[in-house]
């Protein structure tokens, strides 16, 4: 736990100063480090609008078939993976009618937006476009605690 | 190894044998499934999810290993997140449906090994159904000498499988296939690939008749108050003869098609029975929960009471000659369809035996009739509900509301069942719950207005009380458990359609928000995609939480234990872990809160000779387990929890269960978030392992 949290002082320091990602230790990131902007998630809620928000919603809340992409269960879903995950189920099955559809662009906007309405907080770099990267950060429902 | 393709029609289907020789051979005589097996979707046709099987009990719940388990990512052309089906064992074969091509499997019951595949190439047929995915199940037929496996494809066509092999029998319809899209007294349209029918829920067959129903897309917003109607057929189980079809939008000149007024039976549609349909063979009666009309949410292009419309309709196994029928929602505005099968149960009412029947509900109302007659076996008086005021809709002043039982499940909004673990939650929640329209059962949606109310919030409507998986009943004991979300709650306002979006004068929508047609998994999105949204501003926006936390107070979801010769609860529980959103919230800490089950419609249960069981149908990490959910275990008299075992994911499908060769197993479906779809079979360590 403490090395934890140790790590995610780094980030946010690291963060703090402006200084480029991929000089912070890969593994310390989460989705609470600033991982994407407000930009892209704008761009990403046009994109999720017009091409996820008739099965999930236009407030993620989902549909009578389709899950929620906010709240509690959905958080619960993902806690403790990494948005690499998140992306490639994103990429593998979605748009449902024709999973591949969009571009890397594209979905990694809408993970964006996603993490927007989840109250995640934004940064000042873009996320990820490569699965890989994105399994660098990892998915955490609960907010670290304070750090020092 | 042996493949086969046939072509049919343009379609192609595949079966694939992988262990010719293995699979046992029906006994001569006419077969009868044994109560070791699970022959039928909901274990029989009285839908009752029971088998009287007591090997893995309270004392040995918590031993349960993983016997075998199969993935079903590679029976189609994509991984499926939304396995629901429930498999049969019958006659020493698992048979289940599977993945995103719906495939049907045949496997070893102890090993899961796999004994054939079939699957049906639909092309564009198929990407264009309705109803996508795997499916909820398939049915099984045999007289003796012949094994038959009946299921429908994504596309809507019934096909008939020769159960040792997977491969089509070619005297059933037309090479094994029955197109239904063909021969149901109406003209599909636009036309037979695109036309908009199909159904998720697994065939019926009693005695020597196959039954299949229909379902449609999402109903909130359709694109027009026409579409194609959810007639019920009977086929022959031999040769895919129509036998028999139940119109349940009456045709001129039929019963109830005066309660279509202005001719609206003509070009409303829908109305069909997407869920389990329940036989009494030896009655030859079957019982059919009917959905809602066209446009869930609004009514003002079909007024009148809208036979059969939310209707449980009894019509004769033969013949389908109407028997009797009651309408459990007048006018249907809430989305409440009839969701799960009937169950049938003979019971003791005041010293003497019935026949009965009862129906689970979104609602929360479980409606118990005796099943010859119709009559219902408490009262079920009609009261004056809510008349709304949406511009142009038909309103029924009175909504019939048992007397008895009581509501197993919330099935209105007061403030009174807002989150209430703290004043200051509670008045959060108040503040959200002042912009829609609260009120009890039957409350109607409003007109979304920007300076409120945005919609009518309700509970026990779309996702409330009980859904697909169908409660269980215990024909020992006569007590019916019945899962139940308590939580889901569904704001419905209606905004005006634009006309080049739908045909209706309204359709479910919030004030300010671009108007969207919803849809249904799978669904065809390339088309005619919505436009670009129009900007919003923020105040449109409302969470049905309270940082993070429900809105509705606990407990979400329950599992609540019924006598059906009283008609009185026998014990209700929270049924799942408590949330990590809740349980690990900084708002609640130090705050001593007990299990509030979750909110979740979709969970079925199982009844044993001793146990309930049902899974979560929502993940948790908690110090006792990784991320993951839980099947559970409660001793079916007290309702007390008596075991648990850890599974990946959610539960996506009922469970079921079977013995064989001395060995109990128990086999759900589990999928969800990143976990594709997967059968789990649990079973006891064997003694000495």
């Amino acid at each position: 736990m403490s090395r934890l949290l140790l790590m995610g002082g780094v980030a946010v320091l690291v963060s703090s100063l402006g200084l480029l990602r991929a000089q912070a230790p890969a593994e310390s990131r989460s989705v609470w480090d600033g991982v994407y902007t407000e930009e892209q998630a704008k761009r990403g809620e046009a994109v999720y609008q017009k091409e996820c928000a008739p099965c999930h919603g236009d407030m993620l809340t989902g549909g009578e078939s389709a899950p929620p992409l906010t709240g509690g269960a959905f958080q619960a879903n993902w806690n403790g993976l990494t948005l690499g995950d998140l992306f490639d189920r994103i990429r593998k099955t979605m748009p449902q009618s024709a999973p591949g559809r969009l571009t890397r662009q594209q979905d990694t906007d809408v993970l964006a937006f996603m993490l927007s309405v989840n109250k995640f907080p934004a940064g000042k770099t873009e996320l990820y476009r490569q699965s890989e990267m994105l399994k660098e950060i990892r998915f955490e429902s609960k907010k670290p605690a304070a750090k020092d | 190894m042996f493949l086969r393709k046939a072509k049919n029609a343009g379609l192609l289907c595949v079966s694939v044998l992988t262990a010719l020789g293995f699979i046992p051979s029906a006994a001569s005589a006419q077969y009868k499934p044994k109560d070791t097996e699970w022959p039928s979707y909901a274990a029989d046709l009285a839908g009752t999810r029971y088998r009287p099987l007591d090997q893995i009990n309270a004392s040995n719940f918590n031993d349960l290993e993983i016997a075998w388990r199969i993935k079903t990512d590679n029976f189609g052309d994509r991984p499926e997140y939304k396995l629901e089906g429930t498999p049969l064992m019958v006659n020493g074969v698992l048979y289940a449906t599977a993945g995103s091509r719906r495939a049907v499997i045949a496997l070893n019951p102890e090993t899961g090994e796999l004994l054939w595949i079939h699957g049906e190439h639909e092309g564009k047929r198929g990407g264009a159904a309705p109803r996508q995915l795997s499916g909820r199940g398939l049915a099984y037929w045999s007289d003796g000498k012949e094994e038959r496996i009946f299921y429908v494809t994504p596309g809507f066509r019934l096909i008939c499988l020769d159960a040792k092999t997977g491969m089509r029998i070619p005297s059933f319809g037309e090479n094994g296939v029955v197109d239904l899209k063909m021969n149901d007294d109406q003209e599909i349209f636009p036309d037979l690939e695109t036309g908009e029918i199909g159904i998720q829920s697994a065939p019926v067959v009693a005695k020597d008749t196959v039954i299949i129903g229909a379902a449609f897309r999402e109903g909130m917003t359709p694109r027009s108050m026409r579409n194609n109607k959810g007639y019920v057929r009977g086929f022959d189980v031999r040769t895919g003869k129509r036998l028999w079809i139940f119109h349940t939008i009456p045709k001129k000149g039929e019963f109830g098609y005066d309660t279509w007024e202005k001719g609206s039976a003509e070009y409303t549609g829908n109305t069909g029975v997407w869920t389990q349909i329940t036989v009494d063979e030896q009655l030859g009666l079957v019982y059919l929960p009917v959905e809602s009309p066209t446009s869930d949410f609004y009514g003002g292009h079909r007024p009148g009471n809208n036979l059969f419309g939310e209707t449980l309709v009894c019509v004769d196994l033969k013949t389908s000659e109407r028997k009797w029928h009651f309408q459990l929602v007048h006018h249907p505005l809430w989305d409440m369809d009839i969701s799960s099968a009937p169950i049938l149960a003979d019971i003791t009412v005041d010293g003497k035996p019935v026949k009965a029947v009862a129906q689970p509900t979104k609602q929360g109302f479980l409606y118990v009739f005796e099943r010859v007659t119709g009559k219902p076996i408490w009262p079920i008086p009609e009261k004056q509900v809510e008349v709304g005021s949406v511009p142009g809709e038909w309103y029924s002043p009175t909504q019939p509301i048992p007397s008895k039982p009581p509501a197993y499940s919330r099935n209105g909004v007061s403030i009174d069942d807002l989150i209430d673990f703290t004043p200051a939650l509670r008045d959060r929640a108040k503040e959200i719950a002042s912009k829609y329209h609260l009120g009890p059962v039957y409350t109607p949606p409003t007109v979304s207005k920007l300076e409120g109310p945005l919609g009518t919030l309700t509970l026990g409507t779309a996702s409330g009380g009980t859904n697909w998986p169908g409660g269980s009943y215990d024909p020992e004991t006569h007590i019916a458990y019945l899962y139940a979300c308590n939580a889901c709650v569904e704001p419905i306002g209606l905004v005006p359609a634009p006309k080049e979006i739908s045909d209706l004068n309204y359709i479910a929508g919030v004030a300010g928000n671009e108007v969207q047609i919803m849809r249904g998994p799978g669904e065809n999105a390339g088309a005619d995609s919505p436009k670009p949204p129009k900007k919003r501003t923020p105040s449109q926006y409302v969470p049905m939480n309270v940082d993070g936390l429900p809105l509705i107070k606990p407990p979400y979801g329950t599992i609540t234990a019924i006598n059906l010769d009283k008609g009185d609860f026998v014990w209700q529980i929270a049924h799942g872990e408590t949330p990590d959103v809740v349980r690990n919230s900084e708002l609640l800490k130090g705050l001593n809160i007990p299990r509030t089950g979750q909110e979740t419609y979709n969970v079925g249960t199982l009844v044993t000779k001793s146990l309930v069981i049902a899974g979560e149908a929502q993940v948790t990490t908690t110090a006792d387990h990784p991320r993951g959910a839980m099947l559970r275990a409660y001793d079916k008299a007290s309702g007390k929890e008596v075991g648990a075992v850890y599974m990946p994911a959610p539960q996506s499908g009922s469970p079921m269960t079977y013995m064989i060769h001395g060995k109990q197993y128990i086999v759900v479906a589990v999928s969800g978030g990143p976990y594709s779809g997967e059968y789990i079979a649990y079973t006891l360590p064997t003694a000495g392992e």
